[in-house]
């Protein structure tokens, strides 16, 4: 289990998301908003009778937001018994990765920073590896 | 292990919220058998259970209740107070070891024999417990077996949560499928047999949602299970005989509902019996029973559930209510005055107020009845107040019967739905409405609807979004909203939808953040609505929406009114010594004294008194006599003070509007109707006139001028009325009897008259204004300042 990970395109890069917060990746249509909320907040949607919250992944790493095209797939997780989805540019793979993750290399855009936990090596590609958690509360906004 | 000690202890707490009571009312009535054997089956099925989760604490003190209960049973002991208190004893550590148990997972070291011999502290007394009348011998003993067997008789089981909101979140699943399933039959045009397939199943679909609800209901019993222990020991510590009764047990709260509403509930069933039951001496001053009765009552009424807590004792003093406000700066002085009486029974929602003189150490911990409103009102119920000053206040609590559920208003604004919570909702009206008016005043707007003012909020501007493109003017909508207590608003949306029952789910964290939602539902057409927070919008757009001193409509009136009463005369109402009511106005009235009689007295023919160092002229004819003490109104008009006497003050009333003159200047002013009954209305005028300068209206005092030789009338008509006006009486020559002071003489030509003056002055007034005789001799007759010095010379004059 924790060498199982979500290969996904999200925010214009290929992240590796650890499996074990993720619940599920579903298609969305399109979204209801939330004047008022913070920018990252892309909308609600009803999924199982249960009301989610749609997280944009691209205005939490600084890129402009993205409009949610009909039919989008997300990433479903939990935090803090509330369901939240990932916007997913795109799913790759499910796959278990036996390469150790390794230090962040490099410097990163100040956003991919905040989110970014390791690297990994998969298929002779470096993958940024993420919590997906850490886009619905960012750990810079956590500490303040 | 673990699934045994939680169902142990959920069930042990619930057995011991009921024992609290069930103990009170056994105590209440002792030959209460039945209350007795459920008792003792309580005690019994804690004790069993911990002895099979090997928990030594708990099945001592179990088993010491228990056995001191089947002593009870066996006619071996009398059920008194001391028994009552120590199971209670009992009771109260076992609750504190099942608190234990569930922190910590094992039963706390320590050691119970205090509660325990404190139960037995009354060894059991064969000799007395053959006395004991309360147990009656005809009662049937029963053998454990039974109780056993009635044990079976508690038909349910123990569900966890999670399992049952999981079960509600199918159902609704279940729904939302139906509906789209629906939708697409329609579509597709599918016949007659398969939509009526369809229908059946669609109805038990919803029959089963609604058992699903029933699920999580729970009787309100639960929640007044440990009141009646509350008020015994509050009662008791107090000093106060309080009576307790519940009804409307049977009524079904949803579970949560339940938990949020407890600590209200308590906390007002406290302050009914701290605050609201007089003492004992109080209530027997009162004229009341001096076992005061607190009522707890519970009843459905539609979606809502009403619970109203009831005494009987000094109720509420809004006057008191609002001297506390102001000594606690919480109000002004000027603002109290503006105070409905409801609103001054309002007051003591507000935050920071407490009834009681002294913060007590029963409900003055902190928790107020801001707390209490602002709990209930959190789970959409309102408080209400019904007060009989004297003889008791009600308070009542109204609720939603479940938390989740919820009647919404669905309303459309920049092109998407939102959810108003309907109990907050006063009306909806068009804004085409003729009867509403939109002004634009300094970059805000005021909706004025049938006069009333409200401060316009629009939806889309608060969101900060713009209107939707496919909106029409002639759809949009005001909605006047009462977020709490005192404060109104008018929230203009593009359209209402509909009305809906609404399972509410909080939202995410950070939208909630955003305070402009109180969460998030699903309709049946499956896309979120957020449901708006009502205060929330209001503090966004930072609009004061507080209705005092609002309303012109409402403000002006009561100006007005007061203007009146202060504009309106008042009279004073009092009783002469010879017992006839009179009236004075009372702006004359400088105060009223009370002096010894013996400060009245007689000086120069008029009626004096001595108030200090002053002296007073008295209006009346002699000193009153007999009266050891005399009320004297001291008349003033700004320079001279009069006094007059009465034997009592009766009231100040308003002066009729309507007063019917006397026909001649006198005493008395005219004659008003003051309830029903005539007045003599007093003339102050009257009386200033007939004292002013010292001169008094008291025969005898004014100089006598005798006219002699008015041949032709003119000293009767033209003479005497001059002389009367400065203060001399006149007498004519048929006049005989008293004694002139002066002879007025008329003649031709000022020569001697030749009537008989004896040494009497004479002034001989002649008609010719050329004197015939020697200067000074005569007064020609219309030289009124000669005339009035040659009196003045020879009499001293009237004026002094």
């Amino acid at each position: 289990m924790e060498k199982l990970y979500l290969i996904a395109r999200i925010a214009d890069t290929r992240v590796a998301l650890r499996s074990r917060s993720i619940n599920s990746v579903v298609t969305v249509g399109a979204p209801v908003e939330v004047p008022g909320a913070p920018p990252h907040v892309a909308g609600l949607f009803a999924l199982r009778s249960r009301v989610f919250t749609l997280i944009d992944p691209h205005v939490v790493v600084g890129l402009p937001p993205v409009a949610v095209a009909s039919g989008q797939r997300v990433i479903v997780v939990d935090v803090a018994e509330h369901g939240y989805a990932l916007l997913a540019d795109e799913i790759e793979d499910v796959c278990f990765i036996d390469a150790a993750e390794t230090r962040l290399a490099g410097k990163l855009m100040p956003g991919w920073a905040r989110v970014a936990e390791a690297m990994i090596e998969h298929e002779g590609a470096s993958l940024l590896v993420v919590d997906p958690s850490h886009f619905i509360v960012p750990p810079a906004l956590k500490a303040a | 292990m673990d699934d045994l000690l939680n169902d142990f202890l959920a069930e042990t707490s619930e057995i011991l919220a009921d024992a609290g009571g069930a103990l009170v009312v056994w105590e209440a009535d002792p030959a209460d058998r039945a209350q007795l054997d459920s008792i003792f089956r309580m005690m019994h099925t804690i004790k069993g259970s911990s002895g099979f989760l090997a928990l030594p604490r708990v099945t001592a003190l179990s088993h010491a209740a228990e056995e001191a209960l089947d002593q009870v049973r066996r006619g071996h002991r009398a059920p008194d107070a001391a028994l009552v208190t120590g199971v209670l004893a009992i009771v109260d550590r076992l609750s504190m070891l099942c608190e234990r148990l569930a922190s910590e997972g094992a039963e706390p070291a320590g050691e119970d024999g205090d509660v325990i011999a404190s139960l037995s502290g009354d060894a059991p007394d064969p000799v007395q417990a053959d006395a004991a009348p309360a147990v009656p011998a005809a009662i049937r003993m029963r053998r454990d077996d039974d109780i056993i067997t009635e044990l079976q008789g508690w038909r349910s089981i123990r569900v966890p949560l999670p399992l049952l909101d999981s079960v509600m979140t199918g159902v609704t699943d279940i729904v939302l499928a139906r509906n789209e399933f629906a939708r697409m039959l329609r579509e597709s045009g599918a016949d007659a047999a398969l939509i009526g397939a369809f229908d059946r199943l669609s109805d038990s679909i919803a029959g089963m949602r609604q058992s699903v609800s029933q699920m999580r209901m729970q009787r309100i019993d639960k929640l007044f299970a440990p009141l009646p222990r509350i008020v015994r020991d509050l009662a008791q510590e107090l000093g106060k005989k309080v009576h307790f009764d519940t009804s409307g047990g049977e009524v079904e709260l949803d579970r949560e509902m339940m938990e949020n509403i407890r600590d209200p509930l308590i906390h007002i069933v406290r302050n009914a019996i701290d605050h609201g039951i007089e003492g004992l001496d109080e209530r027997v001053a009162a004229g009341k029973d001096i076992t005061a009765t607190i009522r707890v009552s519970a009843r459905q009424s539609g979606n809502q559930i009403e619970i109203e807590v009831r005494d009987d004792g000094r109720g509420l003093s809004p006057d008191a209510l609002v001297a506390k406000a102001i000594a606690n700066r919480l109000l002004s002085a000027a603002d109290a005055r503006t105070l409905t009486p409801a609103e001054k029974l309002e007051l003591i929602f507000r935050p920071g107020f407490s009834t009681a003189a002294q913060i007590t150490e029963i409900s003055g911990r902190g928790v107020g009845m801001d707390i209490v409103k602002a709990n209930v009102e959190k789970i959409g119920g309102l408080v209400e107040l019904r007060n009989e000053e004297g003889r008791g206040l009600s308070v009542l609590l109204r609720v939603p019967m479940t938390l989740t559920i919820i009647s919404g208003l669905m309303v459309r604004a920049a092109g998407q739905y939102f959810a108003i919570p309907r109990g907050s909702v006063r009306e909806i009206l068009l804004e085409t409405n003729d009867s509403v008016r939109i002004e634009r005043l300094g970059g805000g707007e005021i909706a004025t609807v049938r006069g009333e003012q409200f401060p316009l909020l629009r939806l889309e501007d608060v969101l900060a979004r713009q209107r939707g493109d496919d909106d029409d003017v002639d759809d949009r909508a005001l909605v006047i909203i009462r977020p709490g207590q005192g404060q109104s608003y008018a929230l203009s949306v593009a359209a209402i939808h509909d009305h809906e029952e609404l399972v509410i789910k909080p939202a995410a964290p950070m939208i909630m953040a955003t305070g402009l939602y109180a969460g998030t539902t699903l309709p049946d057409n499956g896309r979120p609505v957020l449901l708006l927070d009502v205060q929330g919008l209001l503090a966004a757009s930072g609009v004061d929406a507080g209705e005092a001193g609002r309303s012109q409509d409402r403000a002006d009136e009561r100006e007005a009114q007061a203007e009146r009463a202060r504009n309106a005369t008042q009279l004073l109402l009092f009783r002469e010594a010879a017992g006839r009511t009179r009236g004075v106005r009372l702006s004359v009235i400088e105060r009223v004294e009370e002096v010894p009689q013996s400060a009245l007295f007689e000086s120069g023919g008029a009626v004096r008194v001595q108030v200090g160092d002053e002296i007073f002229p008295v209006h009346a004819a002699t000193v009153p006599a007999g009266e050891a003490a005399v009320k004297l109104l001291r008349l003033y008009d700004g320079d001279t003070v009069i006094c007059y006497p009465i034997a009592a003050v009766i009231d100040i009333v308003r002066l009729p509007d309507v007063v019917e003159p006397a026909s001649a200047p006198g005493l008395i002013a005219g004659v008003v109707l003051v309830g029903g009954e005539p007045v003599e209305l007093i003339d102050p005028f009257w009386i200033m006139e007939c004292h002013a300068g010292g001169r008094t209206a008291v025969a005898g005092r004014a100089p006598l001028c005798r006219l002699v030789g008015d041949a032709d009338g003119w000293g009767e008509n033209f003479l005497a009325p001059l002389l009367r006006g400065a203060g001399y009486r006149v007498a004519t020559a048929a006049d005989a009897g008293e004694e002139a002071d002066v002879m007025l003489c008329l003649t031709e030509s000022g020569q001697g008259c030749g009537h008989d003056a004896g040494d009497l002055p004479v002034i001989c007034l002649r008609s010719a204004v050329v004197s015939a005789s020697p200067e000074g001799a005569s007064v020609y007759r219309y030289d009124r300042a000669g005339l009035l010095a040659a009196l003045r010379r020879k009499v001293g004059g009237a004026r002094s």
